[in-house]
């Protein structure tokens, strides 16, 4: 992982105090090839001429804006960018990732968020392809492998049906939380999911026979009245 | 265009009621006016059968009897009697021009047309005959001379002239009414499309020119003043933007460092504390500036919405999700009503959600001992709205300042400043609300709790399940 550290990071943004900033930050974190622009012209010149691995882009310049640079960048490479802009409203947004955007940030961020986000697009694009495993957990006596799409325990195995493995995948990705019924059958029956309410509460009960000890009262899939369903896990 | 029907109509009926009134009035002036004329004077001949009766034979000839005598001089008439053999044996200023014997062929004659120019008139005596004379040119003599079966038509004939009046009228009337019409038509045009906001051009000719004139004039000064109008809210809605994307540069650096130093461990406990309260006022200071730039936005209409169709229920389910899963107070009892699984309203998912989160936090934020909230979808009774009703049984704000919620801070409709918060929230949910041409409304009183209620179209609430 620290390879990524060694990327070259394009810092292209007008303001110079921002770009400092920017830059304190990334050096800060660990990264140490930094490029700055503060123009289109200039950072084109840098792009062509340093081969940066990732850009962090203004979309208002003095000389034109983020887009028009990215669609120029894009003739040539296809390095991965991310807007950093003033410009929050939801057209700009769409624009700047239909036309290829990794991610797109509104100002004012938080320096925690542009490392984090500057850092899951760096892994994703660069760091060697790790094959996406699904989580294995503990639920009580019961050991949940959605890889293998079943669950374990002392009475031996139970498989997991195509439907019950993707509401646990969902419930699983949001643990703790409440996940409303709608985004439920959203995830297992995709956007017509509307009448399959009664459907979901049939998967449930059967999810609820195999990962709980007393299936009709709950302790690690537990309804909320008039909402959803929350998966509790306690990790470790 | 329905409304150039109906002025024809009107016009055709006004013109039958006109040409029947003077038809009428026509009818009436002859009786009374023309042949009045006629029996002003006592007629020629009555005056001569008075004459005829005044006149007797005495010892001496004849006596013309004083009301006869009064009637001729008034007349300035001549009497003559002519006995059977022609001859004029008595006579009173009977002209010497005249003959003293008439043969029977010339008493024939005058007693049809004239005596030498004199109308004359004839009635009968136990002598002979009595001819009274009027002076030249005083009376016109006619003869009338009719059918039999012309006078028995007659009735018929008037009777299908009236009527050949009536629909030549009608006829008239039609003709020059749509004549009319076509020149008002294109005036019509513009004046419904004035008052439909659209553009309006008549050819300014004939009768009308100077209203066609007027109309396009009119059309002319609404596009300006529209285009003024739609200018000024641009602008201002541009400068809201412009000073809000001014204020994120500045307020980028004030969060990063501050949250800098927040996890910097170079720096003492206490003064990390500080650098945090620096970071929450700026995130703060992020919200509000994004708030009011929404905010202005839907105030000029310069809002772009992405409608589709949504289930009011899983706004509601989501909102209420979302607050439980950030954590919310003990104190507080957030729940969901829903009436009906498939109620639905055509509008955009992200304005809708934050109208609904806004009004909750609204619940949260003025209810700091507790309270609860109900979320509630509900269709109204006639099915054309569905309702989002979120309600608390909170403190209430008293119900002469509720008008004052829905105003926009510090503008001069609102009569008392903010209180707490920003103060955008409400007016921003009323903006969204009649972005989606709904409305937004408060119930609530001091210690009442509050319902505050976001009324839309209902867009097509049963459809297939």
């Amino acid at each position: 992982m620290e390879d990524l550290k060694h990327k070259k990071v394009l810092i292209v943004e007008d303001e110079l105090e921002i770009r400092n900033m920017i830059d304190r930050f990334l050096r800060k974190e660990g990264y140490t090839r930094i490029f700055c622009a503060a123009s289109c012209q200039e950072a084109l010149a840098i792009c062509r001429a340093d081969k940066p691995d990732i850009a962090i882009l203004d979309v208002m310049l003095p000389d034109g804006d983020g887009f028009v640079l990215l669609t120029s960048i894009r003739r040539f490479s296809s390095m991965p960018v991310l807007f950093l802009s003033a410009r929050g409203e939801d057209e700009d947004r769409l624009l700047g990732l239909g036309l290829g955007a990794d991610d797109y940030m509104v100002k004012p961020f938080l320096p925690r968020e542009l490392m984090l986000r500057l850092h899951i697009i760096l892994r994703r694009v660069y760091a060697a392809p790790v094959v996406e495993q699904l989580p294995v957990f503990r639920l009580g006596a019961y050991i949940v492998d959605l890889e293998g799409a079943v669950v374990r325990s002392d009475q031996g195995e139970q498989a997991l049906t195509a439907k019950e493995h993707a509401l646990l995948v969902k419930l699983y990705h949001e643990r703790g939380r409440i996940v409303t019924s709608d985004a439920l059958c959203q995830a297992v029956w995709g956007d017509d999911y509307f009448g399959y309410e009664n459907t979901l509460m049939v998967h449930i009960r059967r999810i609820r026979e195999k990962i709980e000890a007393h299936p009709s009262s709950p302790e690690h899939l537990i309804t909320v009245r008039g909402l959803g369903y929350k998966l509790i896990v306690t990790e470790g | 265009m329905d409304g150039a029907a109906h002025i024809l109509r009107r016009f055709a009926r006004t013109t039958i009621v006109i040409s029947v009134f003077l038809l009428i009035l026509n009818f009436i002036l002859l009786g009374v006016w023309i042949f009045k004329g006629m029996n002003v004077e006592q007629s020629p001949y009555s005056l001569v059968q008075t004459v005829a009766e005044a006149l007797q034979a005495s010892s001496n000839g004849f006596t013309l009897k004083k009301e006869g005598e009064q009637l001729l001089e008034q007349n300035s008439a001549w009497v003559m009697l002519i006995d059977d053999k022609g001859k004029v044996i008595w006579n009173r200023d009977l002209p010497i021009s005249l003959d003293r014997s008439y043969s029977l062929t010339e008493v024939a004659q005058f007693s049809r047309n004239y005596l030498m120019d004199y109308p004359v008139y004839v009635w009968e005596h136990a002598e002979g005959l009595v001819v009274v004379g009027f002076p030249k040119t005083s009376m016109a003599k006619y003869q009338f001379n009719v059918p039999v079966g012309w006078v028995k038509g007659l009735p018929f004939r008037i009777v299908v002239m009236v009527l050949g009046n009536a629909v030549l009228a009608l006829l008239l009337s039609l003709l020059i009414g749509s004549r009319l019409i076509k020149s008002i038509k294109p005036l019509l045009h513009g004046i419904y499309s004035l008052a439909h906001e659209q553009d309006a051009y008549v050819e300014p000719k004939g009768v009308f020119s100077g209203l066609a004139q007027s109309i396009n004039h009119t059309s002319l000064l609404l596009r300006q003043k529209d285009a003024s109008l739609k200018a000024r809210d641009e602008a201002r809605s541009n400068w809201i933007a412009g000073i809000s994307h001014d204020i994120r540069t500045p307020l980028s650096m004030v969060l990063g460092y501050a949250s800098e130093l927040e996890e910097s461990p170079a720096v003492p406990a206490e003064q990390r504390q500080q650098a945090a309260i620096i970071r929450q006022q700026g995130e703060k200071l992020r919200s509000l500036v994004s708030d009011l730039n929404l905010v202005s936005m839907l105030e000029y209409d310069m809002q772009p919405l992405h409608t589709r169709r949504l289930r009011l229920s899983v706004l509601a389910r989501q909102v209420a999700s979302d607050f439980l899963n950030q954590g919310l107070d003990d104190r507080f009892m957030l729940d969901v009503d829903i009436s009906d699984e498939q109620l639905q309203v055509k509008g955009d998912e992200k304005l809708l959600i934050r109208a609904i989160t806004n009004l909750v936090q609204n619940s949260i934020h003025h209810n700091p001992e507790g309270c609860q909230i109900i979320v509630q979808t509900s269709a109204s009774s006639d099915g054309r709205s569905c309702r989002i009703i979120v309600m608390d049984n909170g403190q209430g704000v008293a119900e002469r300042d509720l008008p004052d919620l829905l105003k926009l801070p510090y503008s001069s409709a609102r009569r008392r400043p903010v209180r707490n918060g920003h103060g955008l929230g409400l007016p921003m949910v009323a903006r969204i609300a009649k972005a989606h041409q709904g409305q937004f409304s408060l119930i609530s009183d001091e210690g009442q709790g509050m319902q505050a209620i976001i009324e839309l179209p209902a867009g097509s609430c049963s459809e297939q399940t």
